[in-house]
């Protein structure tokens, strides 16, 4: 293993790093001779094998490792060294689907430059386009239902609308090529919406006042107004203009 | 007669801001703000209050980001220069009042008293350590406390990261652990955040209660009987608490809550924007960065730049005024849900405890008068807390909350909107290398090791939901974006060393330096098979 920048330790971390590697002599070591070693240490054995032969003498027990003395804070830690930009995607296929709401959820992927050139060629001659396929699934039926939106070359992210509560959605990655054939490139985690039990029971709350209270006067202020959500206001909305 | 219980769930939360590299950092105030304006003024009202034996239980969630920085050395030392620098100020202020503006005298010496107070408690009474005030009153019977998500994560946009959810469960009960000595019994979701199946991780960890946001249960896939005037039980057996928003919105509503009163005090009116640069300059930040100094002289008044001096004598007679309102309306709203229901009911109020004192001047006042009233066995008003309530009402309906949060709209869209979006690409492929690394390297010791905890500490302080909703509310978003890309960057600073076989030592001794959160750190927390 290469140690990177090992001298700006220092010295007292160093023999604390010599110690946990179960280095004897580490309290008579110099500076340069607990680096030296280490440095050896390190490049000569394998990591497995390192790793294994020295984990019997540790005593493992999780949020108990310690961390070692610090030097004084003056420093400037700002900037890290060795710490570069974020890329703005990573090189892998793959989407993601996050649930914002019952109605709208989100997606992010990104495509490898290797499906890329798979997919449209080494100077995109093979031209085809790239769509998502939102795969819509009754559990209780077993059914499943899917609609396409269409996406550009350099799109990564999209929000995408959920038609009905209580279906499980996922999202494939798709490609279409000229002559219409289609390829699924990654697909996401299913995620679930359920339907709520008053969306469907509107008459038993609508018939008894009681009821109505007990669910609705703690969702809506003194000063009438109901707490900020689509769902609830729509069960709202319907009570109030066509069954009560 | 009904009786009526109210469980009050205070979350103080902050989010780790450390940065000794700078002799004052303005987003450290934050920390200072709160402990001086409402931790130890509410540990103040609290021992009063257990002094004159009067009879309350009170719930607190302290969150582990929270703990850390209060038991950090460095930033109780940070917190001691700030209150003298704070003294400092008031003793002028208060020869400048006497002098110039004599109807700020009384507010003046209020605050210049209260620093001195709280300078007392926090060296002689706490030593520094503040955990030590709310322990002892836990210890007494008077506090329940519970812990919440490691670094306060949005937990439903990690759903499909069950090791992620883990870990923030898992390092959140560790950490309070570690402070308290005990396991706690509750468990605040960040935001209120829940989606279902999250039970299943709390139950694992031996969690018997959360708190849910109102709509939980009116939107629930199942008939719940109670509405949100009662817990329920998950169907794995955890209790879930769904918050009254109505009794919320009494005091949290930012057009009708009490703390509107024009007699209150106003929050942003503060000498440090209002007075000369060369009065205030040496209490503000460098460079002339005017900021808060805590010293507040005006009334709200109204929707109006010509405001009132504040009168302390008026607002403490709301604050009484608006303690028997809120208690009339419990009753009132309690006697009729009674008779319906045939089961008494249950308010759970939940709030961030920097409302109460920081934001809102005389809500520590409030409490204490709400606990004095509801003491009075004429007011049928009984405090509880969640595990009391469980230990006494053993039987409760089963049933399934609704995926839900406390934000605008309700779920995901303050954590998820097109500010903060861009985040979670970087956040969850983090997560998987993360748990990548902890597979491949598993049980490293030394160097590696140290180098791989840095990196999960990394990836926890990512998800903190403090970044994407500052993103979002547009505030400090400079400083949002930064902490959040560092956490990230140097989480790939691990990972791409680490894919060399390679350790960035002299990364690692800064990294661990400036991001000291969780000292006892396991890296093999990010181990699915762990």
């Amino acid at each position: 293993m290469i140690l990177i920048n090992i001298d700006s330790l220092s010295t007292t971390e160093l023999q604390y790093i010599a110690q946990q590697e179960g280095f004897e002599n580490w309290q008579s070591l110099d500076r340069e001779e607990l680096i030296e070693e280490l440095e050896e240490a390190y490049g000569e054995q394998d990591d497995e094998m390192l790793a294994s032969s020295l984990k019997g003498k540790q005593i493992r027990k999780r949020f108990c490792n310690s961390l070692t003395d610090f030097r004084g804070n003056q420093q400037n830690v700002n900037g890290l060294p060795g710490v570069e930009e974020l890329p703005e995607i990573y090189a892998e296929t793959a989407i993601h689907l996050l649930l914002r709401d019952p109605e709208w959820a989100f997606a992010y992927w990104s495509i490898s430059p290797a499906t890329k050139i798979q997919v449209f060629g080494e100077d995109d001659q093979l031209g085809g386009e790239l769509f998502l396929r939102i795969s819509v699934t009754d559990k209780a039926k077993t059914e499943t239902k899917s609609f396409d939106i269409a996406i550009g070359p350099h799109d990564n992210q999209w929000n995408i609308n959920l038609p009905t509560l209580g279906k499980t959605y996922s999202v494939t990655l798709c490609y279409k090529d000229r002559k219409g054939m289609e390829m699924a490139l990654a697909e996401s985690k299913e995620l679930q919406t359920y339907a709520p039990y008053w969306g469907d029971h509107f008459d038993d709350m609508a018939m008894n006042p009681q009821l109505f209270n007990i669910h609705f006067s703690s969702v809506v202020t003194k000063e009438g107004e109901i707490v900020d959500n689509a769902v609830l206001q729509e069960i709202a909305h319907t009570l109030s203009k066509g069954v009560l | 007669m009904s009786k009526k219980s109210v469980a009050f769930i205070l979350n103080a939360h902050l989010p780790y801001v450390r940065h000794l590299e700078y002799p004052r950092f303005l987003e450290e105030d934050w920390l200072f703000e709160s402990i001086s304006e409402s931790y130890l003024p509410l540990l103040r009202m609290f021992n009063k209050l257990k002094k004159e034996k009067l009879s309350y239980t009170f719930t607190i969630s302290l969150s582990p980001t929270l703990c850390c920085m209060l038991t950090d050395a460095s930033l109780q030392g940070r917190f001691n220069a700030y209150l003298e620098l704070h003294k400092e100020l008031g003793e002028k202020e208060v020869l400048r009042c006497q002098s110039e503006q004599p109807e700020f005298l009384e507010m003046a010496t209020f605050y210049l008293d209260s620093i001195k107070q709280n300078l007392i408690d926090f060296n002689d009474l706490y030593r520094c350590n503040i955990l030590d005030g709310f322990k002892s009153l836990e210890a007494s019977g008077h506090l329940e406390l519970i812990t919440t998500a490691a670094t306060h994560a949005y937990l439903p946009l990690y759903k499909d990261y069950p090791t992620a959810i883990n870990a923030q469960v898992e390092l959140g009960i560790q950490s309070f652990l570690t402070n308290f000595g005990h396991l706690p019994k509750g468990f605040w979701l960040p935001e209120c955040g829940y989606y279902p199946g999250l039970e299943e991780t709390l139950k694992s960890h031996g969690i018997s209660w959360f708190q849910v946001a109102s709509q939980s249960m009116l939107l629930s896939p199942d008939k719940v009987e109670c509405g949100d005037y009662r817990p329920i039980r998950c169907p794995n057996g955890v209790a879930a608490f769904p918050r009254d928003y109505q009794a919320t919105s009494l005091v949290w509503s930012n057009s009708s809550g009490y703390p509107c009163d024009r007699q209150y005090r106003e929050f942003y009116r503060d000498i440090g924007y209002d007075l000369p640069m060369d009065y205030i300059k040496e209490y503000i930040h460098e460079p002339e960065v005017r900021v808060f100094t805590g010293y507040k002289y005006w009334a709200i008044t109204g929707n109006t730049d010509q405001k009132i001096p504040y009168d302390r004598s008026l607002a403490q007679a709301k604050v009484a005024a608006h303690a028997a309102n809120f208690l009339y309306n419990l009753k009132k709203k309690g006697d009729i849900l009674s008779s319906s229901m045939l089961k008494d009911p249950l308010y759970t109020l939940g709030f961030d405890a920097e409302l109460f004192g920081h934001w809102w001047f005389e809500g520590i006042d409030w409490l204490e008068q709400v606990i004095r009233m509801s003491a009075n066995s004429e007011e049928e008003v009984t405090l509880v807390t969640p595990s009391s309530f469980l230990f006494k009402e053993g039987e409760l309906q089963t049933a399934r909350p609704a995926f839900s949060s406390w934000g605008q709209g309700g779920y995901s869209s303050v954590w998820l909107d097109g500010s903060n979006a861009w985040t979670y690409r970087h956040i969850h492929k983090a997560i998987e290398r993360m748990e990548e690394l902890a597979v491949r390297f598993n049980d490293q010791i030394s160097l590696k090791q140290r180098f791989l905890n840095q990196a999960a500490r990394e990836v926890l302080l990512s998800m903190a939901s403090d970044w994407p909703f500052i993103l979002y509310n547009k505030s400090s978003t400079e400083y949002a974006q930064k902490r959040l890309k560092d956490h990230l960057r140097n989480f790939n600073v691990v990972y791409g060393n680490m894919c060399k076989n390679a350790v960035n030592t002299e990364w690692l001794v800064k990294a661990e330096k400036r991001d000291i959160i969780f000292p006892d750190m396991d890296y093999n927390i990010f181990n699915p098979k762990h």
